[in-house]
């Protein structure tokens, strides 16, 4: 019995199959942001809006796909369904579930940078009588989205890992592919450590793109110059 | 405690703001109660009062920041209400007691954000007018700086320059010296000062009594969401007519 196949873990690091793995869980990453961004940022504004009936729809939806697990959702979107009669193909269910699931936890964020911006903002804008777009373009959005970066990055993080729930639904990503690989020769040490040192190359790189963009956008937070 | 009555005797092609019988309360408290007001066109008003007595929510009910829940209210003739709310705006500068400048814009970018967007000014007219107020203000050299770079009464005298990009015909002014450390007070008054004697008509907030004996041309005082009085200063210092302001006098002069 082998204690750890050094060669074979180096062999799985330079694998092509997991390294395309790798590509599906960026691409279900990048999609769950994207799509958890847009859907996000419609509950934020519903859930801010003054209509009360907004206010409980997204309260009632954040209430829901916060407090269930992604993998539950996963299953009940991918199994479960289809006995409604609505079929969806393994990785149309996971990128479904995922913006689901992130849109939640964004709506949060995004509302509370909105209402972490001074009201003081709103008024000076309105009294240099700037319309509607530009208040909120110019003035508050900016201001609003220093304050999500660290969260949002945080987010963002949690969800290039969850991304290998889909596996469970069959979605050949970097986890599934994983299995298969392990399936094949019972290395499964070996294998998983490999898959391992993706995640974690992956979440590195994401802290080298979050880094200089929360420094982009707080760069007029400053000490003074003596 | 009588209220003032407004015998609206300025001409109306000299007034430039009016206020009839305005009420506003937010919930049970009602801030401001059957407020009867004209200033003349280049007169500089200075209102002040215990806080909570409805002082700000008077000048943020004058530009539409706050809505006013009953009577009239005309800004250089022009009624305030829906449709006209821009109109009035633009007619109306603003300085607030926490300047409120944007942040993330620079200096020269603060002052040319409105009349950029709102007045539609090409780029180079728009940086034009923004230099020519940061001068009048003394801080043109700030202008690449971010506002978190500069000293409170930098900034306050930064949000004046930044109303002024408007071309405003009316300022209003919400305890513009109350957030400022004391030696930064009479930079901002002093430019405060020159606005008016060049001829601003400016309505201000403000416990800088100084100022209003000095440079007002009236004095409003305001108890209880009420005015109580309006007097010229040297009157109205050497003899307040109510016991409420006696008292507000005699516990802010020291």
């Amino acid at each position: 019995m082998h204690v750890f196949n050094v060669d074979a873990f180096l062999g799985y690091l330079g694998n092509w199959f997991l390294i395309g793995g790798v590509g599906v869980t960026i691409a279900l990453t990048g999609a769950g942001v994207v799509g958890g961004l847009i859907l996000g940022m419609g509950i934020a504004l519903m859930k801010m809006a003054e209509a009360r009936p907004l206010q409980w729809i997204a309260g009632f939806y954040i209430w829901l796909f916060r407090g269930t697990p992604l993998l539950v959702q996963l299953v009940v979107i991918y199994t479960g369904l289809p006995q409604l009669g609505i079929k969806l193909g393994a990785v149309e269910s996971a990128l479904l579930g995922l913006v689901l699931h992130e849109a939640a936890y964004m709506a949060e964020i995004i509302r509370s940078g909105f209402l972490s911006v001074p009201a003081g903002q709103r008024e000076a804008a309105w009294a240099l009588s700037l319309n509607g777009g530009t208040v909120f373009w110019r003035v508050i959005l900016p201001q609003a989205f220093r304050l999500m970066i660290p969260p949002l990055g945080n987010s963002i993080n949690g969800l290039l890992k969850a991304t290998s729930l889909a596996s469970v639904i069959s979605v050949e990503e970097l986890m599934r592919r994983s299995e298969m690989l392990m399936q094949e020769q019972f290395l499964t040490l070996e294998v998983y450590a490999a898959a391992a040192v993706y995640y974690l190359a992956l979440t590195t790189l994401w802290d080298l793109v979050q880094r200089p963009l929360e420094k982009h956008f707080g760069r007029f937070v400053q000490k003074k110059s003596r | 405690m009588s209220r003032y009555v407004d015998t609206f005797n300025i001409p109306a092609d000299e007034r430039a703001v009016r206020m009839e019988a305005v009420y506003k309360s937010f919930g049970d408290f009602t801030a401001l109660r059957e407020i009867d007001l004209t200033v003349r066109k280049g007169e500089t008003v200075v209102i002040c009062g215990p806080s909570g007595s409805g002082k700000s929510t008077l000048i943020r009910c004058v530009n539409h920041i706050e809505k006013h829940d009953q009577g009239l209210i005309f800004v250089n003739g022009v009624e305030l209400k829906r449709g006209n709310v821009d109109r009035v705006r633009r007619d109306t500068g603003m300085v607030f007691q926490s300047f409120n400048l944007f942040p993330h814009m620079s200096i020269l970018e603060n002052c040319m954000l409105a009349p950029m967007s709102a007045l539609k000014m090409p780029r180079k007219e728009a940086e034009a007018v923004a230099m020519a107020q940061l001068e009048k203000v003394h801080v043109e050299d700030q202008a690449q700086k971010f506002p978190s770079q500069l000293s409170g009464g930098q900034q306050q005298r930064v949000a004046i320059a930044r109303a002024l990009s408007m071309n405003p015909k009316i300022m209003l002014f919400d305890e513009p010296t109350s957030a400022l450390d004391p030696e930064m007070v009479k930079e901002v008054l002093e430019t405060m000062k020159r606005l008016a004697l060049e001829g601003m008509t400016m309505l201000c907030v403000t416990h800088e009594m100084g100022f209003a004996r000095e440079v007002s041309d009236r004095v409003i005082f305001m108890n209880d969401g009420q005015i109580v009085e309006v007097e010229q200063p040297e009157e109205f210092f050497r003899n307040p007519r109510s016991e409420r302001a006696k008292l507000f006098l005699s516990q802010i002069i020291h």
